[in-house]
C-alpha cells in the first residue's frame, strides 16, 4: 500500500477530495462501501486514494464488516453508502454498533442541499433516522466543514464509550471547491468523556471489595474495548474471587482459568448465574446490567452490593443502584484499583475459601454439556466444540444470532480478547458473514470462522462474493438445523410445539455448497459424526479461497441452561422442566 | 386521584444547530421521559441556545434524565434551576385508573 502523504492545509480541491484526504488524515486504511449518485463525487478521488475500498454487495454488509474490523483491531471501522436506500441499508449495522459500543464512522451521500426537504429522488433524512442509535451524527452542506467534521467523527466514535457516528454530506458540498483544512485540535463544548477515575471512588471501591465475603467479578465487553484484560487478570488473582464474562466479554478472561465460572445470563452456566445470585458484592467492570444477564431485575443478585465501574456515567444506576460508582476508562480504573486493593487487603483479607468451594462445586456438578442424538445424526454442539478444538485458541470466531450463537459462546474455549465477535445487544441475524469479512481484513493472518445459522446465512451470504473477489478467505460453518432454531426452541417450550413459520427446509433448498461454489468459494458438506474432523481439517487446509461447510445437524437440539425471558435467574433450568438440585448444594 | 410530584426545571445549554431540538425531544420520547414544558430561546452567544425543560421526575429518574441528556454531544451544560420546594398538584381526574 502506498504511504499516505499528508496534504497541506489551504490546498484547493473539491469537497470530495477534501473528504478523502480527511479520511486518510484520520488514519483510515480500509473502508467498505457501495457507490450511487449522491456519493459518486467521492468515489472519484477514492479511485486514487491510499485507502483500500472494498466494494460490498449490500450496504448492510459494509456496516457489519466495518464493525468486525473495529472489533478485531480496536480502531474505527468505516463504511460508505449513497443517499436514500443506500443510507437506510446502513441502519441495522448502525443500531447494532450502538448496542455493542463499536467505534464506527459511516459516510453517506445526501441529495444536493437545494433539494433537501423536497422528497427528491433518493432523499432520506438519514440524520433524523439514525439519531436514536448514533453517538452523534452530522449533515454537512458546506464543503469547508468536511475536514473538521471528519476529525470530530473519529474522535467521538473512538473515545469515551465507543459508538457509531454518521456523516451525511450533500452532493453539492462534495462537488464544490474548498480549501482543505485539517484541524490541529478538536474542541467540543458538549463532549468531554471522563477517563481517569476519582481517587476517592477507587479507595471506596477497594474498601468495599475488602469487606466482602462472596464477591464476583461481573465482566462486560467494556474490558475488551479498553484493552484491560491483563489488568483484569492481575486484579482477579490478587483477590482470588470468581469471575463471570458476559456474551460481549467472552475472551476478556481466559476460559481455562480456574476462577472462571463461565458466562452468566439467559443461557449462562449454572455456576455463573448462581454466583451472581448468591454474591454479596458484584465487582462490575464495563458491564451494563442488561436484561439478558439480570433476568427479572427485581430478583437479580438480591443480596449483593454493587460496585459499578464504567466509562458511561449514564449506565451508573440505570438498571441497578450502585453502592460505589467509578466513572472512567476501565483499564485506568483497574490499574488504580490494584494498589488500592493491595493496601485494603493488607488490613483485612476476607477468607473466600467457603465461597469458592461452593462455586467450584456448582461448576463441577453442572458443567455445560449436550446429549448425543440416538439416531446417529450430527449434534450441532459437537460440531462447534470440534471447530474450536481443531482450529485453536488464536482463531477468531464470529456468529450469527440464534442457537448456534449461544452454542458458539458456550462450547468454544476463549482464551484471548477480540477472538469472539457477535451481535450481543441487537441480536442481528446476518451479522456473522460480513463481520467475519471485516475481521479477516483487520487480522489477515488469523484464521476467521463464521459460525452461522442456516437462517442467518440466508440474510447476508452475498458478501462471500466480496470475499472471493477481494482475497478475503474466511471460513463459514453453517449449522444447518433446517430451522429458525432459537425461535423453534421457544415454540417448543412456550407455544406447545406449534411450529408456526420456523421451518426453513434448508436441507432441501438452497443447496449451500452449490451456492458457495457459485460465489467463488469452496463448498463442503458434512452429515455424519465420523466425517466431522476430516471435514473441518479439509476446510482448515484451504487458505486461498473462502470455504463454506454445510453441517447438516440434528434439528431438535436445544440450548441449555436457560432462564426464560422475564423470569428470575433463580429459576434457571438445566434441561426441560429440570432445575439444578439445589438441596444437594451448600449455598 | 390527587398526586403530588415535584417538578424539576432544567436549564440546558445546547449548540445552536439544525436538528438540536429533535435530538433533545427524541431522547425524551425514546427513553420514556415526559416533558411537561419546553421553552427554547437564544443566548448572548449566537452559537448557543438555551432550553428550559420542565420534567416531573425525582431522584433516580431525574439523575437518569440528566445523565442521558448530558450524553448528547450537542448538549453543553445542564443545570437544575428548580425554584425551592415547588409542589405540583395534579388534581385532574385520572380516567386511566
Ligand atoms: C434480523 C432478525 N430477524 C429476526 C430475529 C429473531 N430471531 C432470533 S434467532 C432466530 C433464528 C435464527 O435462525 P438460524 O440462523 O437458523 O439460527 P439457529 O437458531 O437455527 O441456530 C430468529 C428468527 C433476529 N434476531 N434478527
Ligand atoms: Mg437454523
Amino acid at each position: 500500500m502506498a504511504k499516505h502523504v499528508p496534504t497541506a492545509n489551504g490546498t484547493e480541491m473539491t469537497g470530495a477530495t477534501s473528504l478523502v484526504k480527511s479520511l486518510e488524515a484520520a488514519g483510515v486504511d480500509v473502508m467498505f462501501g457501495l457507490p450511487g449518485g449522491a456519493i459518486l463525487p467521492a468515489y472519484d478521488p477514492i479511485y486514487d486514494s491510499t485507502i483500500r475500498h472494498i466494494l460490498v454487495r449490500h450496504e448492510q454488509g459494509a456496516g457489519h464488516a466495518a464493525t468486525g474490523y473495529a472489533q478485531v483491531t480496536g480502531r474505527a471501522g468505516v463504511c460508505i453508502a449513497t443517499s436514500g436506500p443506500g443510507a437506510t441499508n446502513l441502519v441495522t449495522p448502525l443500531m447494532d454498533a450502538a448496542m455493542d459500543s463499536v467505534p464506527l464512522v459511516a459516510i453517506t451521500g445526501q441529495v444536493p442541499s437545494a433539494a433537501i426537504g423536497t422528497d427528491a429522488f433518493q432523499e432520506a433524512d438519514i440524520r433524523g433516522i439514525t439519531m436514536p442509535f448514533t453517538k452523534h451524527n452530522y449533515l454537512v452542506t458546506n464543503p469547508d466543514e468536511i475536514p473538521g467534521v471528519i476529525a470530530e467523527a473519529f474522535h467521538i466514535a473512538t473515545t469515551g464509550r465507543p459508538g457509531p457516528v454518521l456523516v451525511d454530506i450533500a452532493k453539492d458540498a462534495l462537488q464544490k471547491m474548498t480549501k482543505y483544512n485539517w484541524p490541529t485540535s478538536i474542541k467540543l463544548a458538549g463532549y468531554n468523556p471522563k477517563t481517569t477515575p476519582d481517587a476517592q471512588a477507587i479507595t471506596d471501591a477497594a474498601a468495599l471489595i475488602a469487606q466482602s465475603s462472596k464477591p464476583v467479578f461481573y465482566v462486560g465487553g467494556g474490558v475488551i474495548k479498553a484493552n484491560a484484560h491483563a489488568e483484569l487478570r492481575q486484579l482477579v488473582e490478587l483477590l482470588g474471587g470468581p469471575v463471570v464474562t458476559t456474551l460481549m466479554a467472552r475472551g476478556a478472561f481466559p476460559d481455562s482459568h480456574p476462577l472462571h465460572m463461565g458466562m452468566p445470563g439467559m443461557h449462562g452456566t449454572v455456576a455463573a448465574v448462581t454466583a451472581l445470585q448468591k454474591a454479596d458484592l458484584l465487582i462490575t467492570l464495563g458491564a451494563r446490567f442488561d436484561d439478558r444477564v439480570t433476568g427479572k431485575l427485581s430478583t437479580f443478585a438480591p443480596n449483593a452490593k454493587i460496585l459499578h465501574a464504567d466509562i458511561d456515567p449514564a449506565e451508573i444506576g440505570k438498571n441497578r443502584h450502585a453502592d460505589v460508582a467509578v466513572v472512567g476508562d476501565v483499564k485506568e480504573t483497574i490499574a488504580a484499583l490494584i494498589p488500592a486493593l493491595k493496601a485494603a487487603l493488607a488490613k483485612n483479607k476476607p477468607d473466600l475459601t467457603a465461597w469458592l468451594r461452593q462455586m467450584n462445586s456448582l461448576k463441577s456438578t453442572y458443567p455445560l454439556g449436550f446429549d448425543t442424538p440416538d439416531d446417529g445424526s450430527l449434534s450441532p454442539q459437537l460440531v462447534i466444540q470440534r471447530l474450536g478444538q481443531i482450529s485453536g485458541t488464536d482463531t477468531i470466531f464470529t456468529a450469527g444470532v440464534g442457537q448456534h450463537q449461544m452454542w458458539a459462546s458456550q462450547f468454544i474455549s476463549y482464551e484471548h480478547p477480540r477472538t469472539w465477535l457477535n451481535s450481543g445487544g441487537a441480536g442481528t441475524m446476518g451479522y456473522g458473514v460480513p463481520a467475519a469479512m471485516g475481521a479477516k481484513v483487520g487480522a489477515p493472518d488469523s484464521t476467521v470462522w463464521a459460525i452461522d445459522g442456516d437462517g442467518c446465512f440466508q440474510m447476508t451470504n452475498q458478501e462471500l462474493v466480496t470475499c472471493a473477489l477481494n482475497n478475503i478467505p474466511i471460513k463459514v460453518a453453517i449449522i444447518n438445523n433446517e430451522s429458525l432454531g432459537m425461535v423453534r426452541q421457544w415454540q417448543t417450550l412456550f407455544y406447545d410445539s406449534r411450529y408456526s413459520n420456523t421451518s426453513l427446509e434448508s436441507k432441501r433448498v438452497p443447496n449451500f455448497p452449490m451456492l458457495a461454489e457459485s460465489m467463488g468459494c469452496v463448498g463442503l458438506s458434512c452429515e455424519r459424526p465420523e466425517d466431522l474432523d476430516k471435514t473441518i481439517e479439509k476446510a482448515m487446509s484451504i487458505n486461498d479461497q473462502p470455504v463454506v461447510v454445510d453441517f447438516r445437524v440434528h434439528r431438535d437440539a436445544m440450548v441449555w441452561p436457560m432462564v426464560a425471558a422475564g423470569t428470575s435467574n433463580d429459576e434457571i433450568m438445566i434441561a426441560r422442566a429440570t432445575a439444578p438440585d439445589w438441596d444437594s448444594q451448600e449455598l | 386521584m390527587t398526586t403530588s410530584r415535584r417538578q424539576h426545571t432544567l436549564e440546558v445549554l445546547v449548540e445552536n444547530e439544525p436538528g438540536v431540538l429533535a435530538r433533545v425531544a427524541g431522547l425524551f420520547s425514546r427513553r420514556a421521559f415526559n416533558i411537561e414544558t419546553l421553552n427554547v430561546g437564544p443566548t448572548e452567544d449566537s452559537s448557543i441556545s438555551k432550553m428550559i425543560i420542565g420534567v416531573a421526575v425525582e431522584g433516580h429518574s431525574l439523575e437518569q434524565v440528566i445523565a442521558q441528556l448530558d450524553k448528547l454531544v450537542s448538549v453543553i451544560s445542564i443545570k437544575d434551576v428548580t425554584p425551592k420546594a415547588k409542589e405540583v398538584h395534579d388534581t385532574q381526574p385520572d380516567y386511566q385508573n
